[in-house]
């Protein structure tokens, strides 16, 4: 898709920026610009998945069978605004909040785009507030340092909602009609809203409670113009994401029912982390070379094989590390480089990967951003991949740095981590530990 | 029209003759003259010496931890048995660098994954960047990048030391777990960059088979390893490849924070620990992020066989050991599994790259 310029802005990168600011003035902006003619949603909401995070059968696939994450993200932080525990009024509201947008945008338009796809989740911090524990098929803890040399902020929020949408237009809008700052959204009114129930959550260390950004083809070459990433506008037109290489390769991700809690109360859920990462890319592009991206971002044999062109678009479906992830203790000792792909990929589970990412790039705070956002069933299996692209041990035993050489450690830096339960979409309003 | 843009728009028209940026240019390429022609696979001189600026020295937990700067220079990365040339890049303000070491007995650790924050006015300039674990000539071991800062002024730069990832042992065994972080100021003045720092070409030394004098300061170490008089234990044997020396010394007994369960040890008396010291020759800096092994065989029968971990100590120093059954008479053979992947300034990129093993009849 060519960019649309006008006024000497892209409207992809004037979207992502309407994104980024919010507000009705914003919203007002980014609907001139993206026009988007939207049909509703169902008014009979039965079909809908049961489960959350059912977003792929939403999503487009590419031509090798990857499914195509929606281009705008938006994930809002909030505090539960009363004293005691939420009752069924409160309940109620969120509810038929929920479900108001559900009437307003269909999931995937006629024409295979995203309408609008979102979920709820809640933190340990929300589920505190109950004397009864989460039951013990819900692995919830609270977000801890993974590796001796992190030290990320814990997100200390109530509950999230990830909006995400083709259309920059319609997260913002979401995001208004769900805390009552506009009546109705894509022309239906909101038969309820968050206000007086749930409101933006005050984080530690002034931690942003929305957080935005945007993932896929042209998107992060639009909005290369932050803070971390070098003023040369280093970032392939054809790259989903900042560092110049695509992601979320379907061989390389968990499936839905992988990531999906099998028993108990919240069978049916799944657990998502957010972490927000801070990207400084002025060495990736200026300093190292092409063999030194493709060997740290996949794997040594990749780079020494030439086997990544461009982007990664010839990889197909799948990385095709699972053989450089045998041979990651040979690499670190006899390569001096281990790739990131390669670490994550020794984590698997009869041959799948236990994570599912939707992480997606940011602007926020006019700084290069990922906002690193994964499901899985446990958080654990969130932490053992975690701990595995840390290469902790890689480091002490061979030539591989802590950082450099490591992976992408060297370019990244952790700022903010956060835990939180989907609940299966019947218990996705203000859920007590036993619902 | 946003600042980056203006300042990436100036840059190609400056090459046309825009007075101002020009003779900024031509400032830059005086201080960083041709490369050395035929340049020796070894240590040599380089083309040019330059100085540095101390920004100031502090506590960084238990680290102590200098700040200093000098001219944005050219540097080697290293992937495995690759070197890659940065060079200096429009913006490049400073090569900005970090030493870290140990107040208690001076010994500058080789610290791998020194991260910095620097904000001026408020304003971010990195967050969290991970400088480059370096070598040079005359400032030994560090960590340091190029980089671009917002002109003349004030600012704050907080650095992160994390926890040492090498094996600690001897005195150093139960520290260097945490990290360490300190905030300093950094108030830099672009044009009084080279009144602060000497700079000098050396036309009749460079590509000699030599090296720079390591820098001398009053309060700051430089990194050295043990010459052979204080190497603790018995030195058992000394052996050069690739330009690097390895210098081989057993300790009848195995320093405390090593497993002496783990690994190749296949002794049947005592054990004893197995210490190479991998050092640049002239300046005596230990080279660390390189994977060594080694075998020992006595009378034709291998007696150990297996991996030689990076480890830190507080008397050998930046060492690469294992624990191991060697004797007078033993053939010790130690191999560079992967070259020091530590990144390098000028005069070392091309040593320290291609190794034979090293071959070794142990004295008694």
């Amino acid at each position: 898709m060519p960019p649309s310029r006008s006024r000497g802005i892209s409207r992809r990168s004037f979207v992502k920026a309407a994104v980024a600011i919010g507000g009705a003035s914003a919203l007002s902006a980014c609907l001139d610009r993206e026009n988007p003619d939207l049909s509703t949603g169902p008014d009979d909401l039965s079909g809908l998945p049961e489960r959350q995070h059912a977003w792929n059968g939403a999503l487009s696939t590419d031509d090798h069978g990857n499914h195509v994450a929606p281009r705008h993200h938006l994930v809002l932080y909030l505090d539960y605004a009363n004293d005691g525990l939420p009752g069924a009024e409160d309940r109620e509201t969120v509810e038929t909040a929920l479900q108001s947008l559900e009437h307003a945008y269909p999931r995937r338009t006629e024409d295979g785009e995203v309408g609008l796809l979102f979920t709820v989740g809640y933190a340990p911090a929300y589920f505190d507030r109950f004397d009864e524990p989460l039951p013990e098929t819900v692995d919830l803890p609270e977000p801890e340092p993974l590796a001796p040399f992190e030290d990320p902020v814990p997100d200390d929020a109530d509950a999230v909602v990830h909006l995400a949408s083709d259309y920059g237009s319609v997260v913002l809008a979401a995001e208004e009609g769900l805390l009552g700052e506009s009546d109705a959204v894509n022309g239906r009114e909101m038969d309820a809203t968050f206000e007086g129930v749930f409101e933006r959550a005050t984080l530690a260390e002034g931690g942003s409670n929305r957080r935005t950004g945007f993932v896929g083809t042209g998107l992060p070459a639009e909005n290369q113009d932050v803070d971390g990433i070098p003023d040369t506008e280093p970032v392939p037109e054809e790259s989903p994401l900042y560092m110049g290489f695509k992601s979320g390769f379907a061989g390389n991700q968990a499936s839905e029912d992988r990531v999906t809690i099998e028993s108990g109360p919240f069978a049916g859920g799944t657990t998502q982390h957010v972490s927000r990462m801070d990207l400084n890319l002025e060495q990736w592009y200026e300093q190292d070379s092409r063999f030194h991206r493709e060997a740290t971002m996949f794997c040594p044999a990749h780079a020494q094989n030439g086997a990544v062109e461009g982007v990664g678009e010839n990889l197909g479906d799948d990385t095709g590390v699972e053989a450089c992830a045998e041979d990651l203790a040979s690499d670190a000792r006899e390569e001096g480089v281990v790739g990131h792909s390669q670490k994550t990929a020794t984590v698997r589970e009869d041959g799948e990967p236990i994570i599912l990412r939707r992480d997606f790039d940011s602007t926020d705070g006019d700084r290069a951003g990922l906002h690193f956002l994964s499901l899985q069933e446990r958080i654990g299996d969130f932490v053992e991949t975690r701990e595995a692209m840390n290469g902790t041990e890689v480091a002490e035993e061979a030539a591989v740095g802590q950082r450099a050489n490591n992976g992408i450690l060297q370019y990244i830096n952790l700022r903010r981590r956060g835990n939180y339960l989907l609940p299966p979409r019947e218990h996705r309003s203000l859920p007590t530990p036993r619902p | 029209m946003d600042r980056r843009r203006f300042l990436a728009t100036t840059g190609a028209v400056a090459s046309v003759g825009l007075a101002g940026c020009r003779s900024m240019f031509q400032t830059r390429s005086a201080r960083s003259p041709p490369l050395v022609e035929d340049r020796p696979d070894a240590v040599y001189v380089p083309s040019h010496v330059e100085g540095m600026q101390m920004v100031d020295m502090q506590m960084a937990g238990e680290y102590m931890l200098a700040l200093s700067y000098s001219f944005p220079h050219r540097f080697w990365l290293v992937n495995g048995d690759r070197t890659n040339k940065v060079e200096i890049s429009g913006d490049d303000s400073v090569h900005l660098m970090t030493t870290v070491w140990d107040r208690d007995t001076g010994m500058v650790l080789p610290n791998g994954a020194i991260r910095a924050t620097i904000t001026k006015d408020g304003e971010s300039i990195t967050s969290g960047k991970s400088l480059w674990p370096m070598l040079s000539q005359n400032m030994g071991i560090h960590a340091g990048d190029n980089l671009s800062l917002d002109g003349t002024g004030v600012y704050d730069v907080e650095i992160t030391v994390p926890p040492l990832s090498m094996r600690r042992t001897g005195g150093f065994s139960e520290r260097f777990g945490e990290s360490g972080t300190a905030t300093f100021t950094l108030e830099f003045d672009k044009s009084a960059l080279e009144e602060q720092i000497s700079y000098e070409t050396l036309p009749d030394r460079q590509g000699e088979r030599d090296a720079l004098d390591p820098m001398e300061m009053d309060m700051m170490p430089v990194s050295r390893a043990p010459d052979t008089a204080a190497m603790p234990g018995t030195v058992v044997g000394e052996g050069q490849s690739g330009d690097a020396t390895f210098l081989v010394s057993r300790l009848d007994e195995v320093p405390s924070g090593v497993d002496t369960a783990a690994g190749g040890a296949e002794t049947d008396g005592d054990p004893s620990y197995l210490a190479v010291s991998m050092r640049t020759p002239y300046n005596r800096y230990p080279i660390p992020m390189a994977a060594l092994s080694a075998t020992v065989t006595r009378d034709g029968t291998t007696v150990f066989d297996g991996e030689l971990t990076a480890t830190v100590d507080p008397g050998l120093g930046a060492h690469y050991g294992a624990v191991a059954d060697i004797g007078p008479g033993d053939e010790l053979t130690i191999s560079v599994d992967t070259p020091p992947q530590i990144s390098r300034h000028e005069g070392y990129e091309t040593a320290f790259i291609d190794f034979s093993d090293v071959s070794v009849t142990v004295e008694g």
